[in-house]
């Protein structure tokens, strides 16, 4: 009789395709990364070795993305990981009102990326935005959020949180509710203050779901390149140009070789930062 | 305790605010004239207009491109689910040399970045002549929504009980028939949820869609992000067709917030 151990055969197509459909086009680049090859000069591609790696290592513009990226990375995570605990804490209280709000916490989430970045262009904009008006009459005067370098930063920060803090949020939310009342309760009766409760007992217990959380954020938002594209392409000058942007654009100029090394290089990154969250991932354990 | 829940309200209130005002703000801007878009102050009260929607309808083929992200939406939903349910299927039933390995390997493959597929993507679709078709782009957008849905659906695979099945082979069903006949009206919630999620993945995306097509196969998302002239972006135009390319999403959110929590937590929406 077919044993439920032959069931195993079903998993062939669909992780075949996986992987054909993933590895082919990675070993593709690998190679393409090794030739000098532009293309609108078909007929004179060189084999270089490692030659675009080097030539990358060496280039400001893409040591410059690569700090772009981790500091957008970085800032990003902060942001989404405080603002989505303070949210979780928020709906832990056992009031009833915060259940259908849930739904509405959630909303961004599910918003074409582009399209959010898009109302948000122009909330923004130098003089159309209604965000300058309001900030001007508070005497703020009229951030050029766009065109400044370091207020690009921070809005597209901000425009990435809006986003994704509702996924922080409710990974921690949901790690919340399965905390054990009991512990809390135990707490309060030996004159444990909320501060002392959330230190000593949320936060070892969350430790883990906490950090699976940022893992899963920080290589979404290392790899992004939607909200960027729409909000500033990359600008002012380069300054928001991450690596996925610089790709993009060594890609658009049809510096084949050397797109694809980045592709590379950028897969690498993320490999590194994965192996090194997890193991702190691990060790929490 | 009365204080306790003014504070909660207080403390909801600015969350919600962040939350809403972008959606509200497009909402209003896609009903507003260019005149009241751009006055100062801001209009918080005008008389909407629909030039915005009608001119999205009928100054751009705007159906044909809805046709294409349905059509690649739905065969990119198809496509993962079919080849998503029978390896969370495989999975789930049995062990073997490695097949934790290979679990693992099927969430790696969500971690590659988009940026570094395109490339080497595009060079193989203008070699083999599918540059600008619904097939490429459907492949590309199958292989994005199949960890998740393989992950999703073996949680829900795991629940139905063996013995179900075993009576159903003893009763001479075939793994194929077990499988349409009793598993799967079993873990139909499972199935419907990763059906929601891959279709999303497909009607989001912007990178392939932006690379890979053309005046064939142009996307809702790649047309939105493309509706500027030389003096700038149309915003009323845009924020019309940001609305209606939402719509499915907003009620699809409000369908699904019970099982999201679920799926997060099991890893890795939005691809």
């Amino acid at each position: 009789m077919g044993s439920v151990q032959s069931r195993r055969w079903f998993l062939v197509p669909g992780v075949i395709f996986l992987l054909v459909i993933d590895m082919v086009p990675l070993v593709y680049s690998l190679g393409v990364s090794l030739y000098e090859w532009w293309l609108v000069r078909p007929r004179d591609v060189r084999f270089i070795g490692l030659g675009n790696y080097s030539a990358l290592v060496l280039d400001p513009a893409f040591r410059r993305s690569v700090l772009v990226t981790c500091i957008l990375t970085f800032g990003a995570v902060v942001v989404e990981f405080l603002a989505g605990l303070a949210l979780a804490l928020l709906f832990a209280q056992p009031f009833r009102f915060l259940r259908p709000m849930r739904a509405v916490i959630m909303m961004p989430l599910f918003v074409v990326p582009v399209v959010g970045a898009t109302m948000w262009r122009l909330i923004l904009h130098p003089e159309l935005g209604v965000l300058g008006y309001y900030l001007s009459l508070l005497g703020f005067g009229n951030p050029q959020w766009l065109s400044d370098p370091t207020l690009a930063m921070i809005a597209l920060i901000l425009v990435d949180a809006w986003r994704t803090i509702p996924f922080m949020f409710l990974v921690i939310h949901a790690g919340l509710e399965t905390l054990p009342a009991e512990l809390y309760e135990a707490a309060r009766v030996d004159g444990a203050s909320w501060l002392q409760a959330f230190r000593y007992i949320t936060v070892p217990l969350l430790a883990y779901i906490m950090l699976v959380a940022v893992l899963i954020r920080g290589m979404d938002i290392f790899r992004e390149f939607d909200i960027i594209f729409v909000l500033t392409g990359g600008g002012p000058g380069t300054a928001t140009e991450t690596i996925q942007l610089l790709n993009y654009r060594v890609f658009g100029l049809g510096h084949m070789g050397q797109a694809n090394a980045i592709g590379v290089i950028t897969l690498i990154l993320v490999a590194l930062m994965c192996y090194l969250l997890i193991r702190a991932v691990l060790r929490t354990r | 305790m009365q204080t306790r829940k003014i504070l909660t309200a207080l403390g909801l209130t600015p969350a919600l605010l962040w939350t809403l005002f972008p959606l509200y703000w497009i909402l209003t801007a896609s009903f507003k004239t260019e005149l009241s878009l751009y006055a100062r102050p801001p209009q918080w009260i005008f008389s909407p207009i629909l030039e915005n929607y009608k001119r999205v309808l009928f100054n751009i083929p705007f159906f044909q491109y809805l046709t294409n992200s349905l059509l690649i939406a739905t065969g990119t939903t198809v496509g993962s689910l079919v080849l998503g349910t029978l390896a969370a299927y495989g999975f789930s039933r049995t062990r073997f040399w490695g097949s934790g390995a290979l679990r693992f390997l099927i969430l790696v493959t969500r971690m590659v970045p988009r940026m570094t597929l395109v490339v080497p993507y595009y060079l193989i679709m203008l070699k083999i002549g599918m540059l600008d078709t619904y097939t490429g782009l459907i492949i590309a957008y199958i292989s994005f929504a199949m960890p998740f849905s393989i992950w999703l659906l073996i949680g829900f695979f795991d629940d139905v009980p063996i013995e179900v099945e075993e009576a159903a082979l003893v009763d001479g069903c075939n793994p194929i028939g077990t499988l349409l006949r009793v598993v799967i009206p079993i873990a139909a919630p499972g199935l419907a949820v990763a059906a929601i999620f891959a279709f999303l993945v497909s009607w989001n995306e912007f990178l392939f869609a932006l690379i890979l097509s053309g005046v064939h196969s142009k996307t809702l998302p790649v047309v939105i992000a493309g509706l500027t002239t030389d003096l700038g972006p149309l915003y009323g135009e845009m924020s019309a067709a940001a609305i209606m390319v939402m719509l499915p999403n907003v009620l699809m959110t409000l369908v699904l917030q019970r099982y999201v929590v679920k799926g997060l937590t099991l890893g890795a929406v939005k691809g």
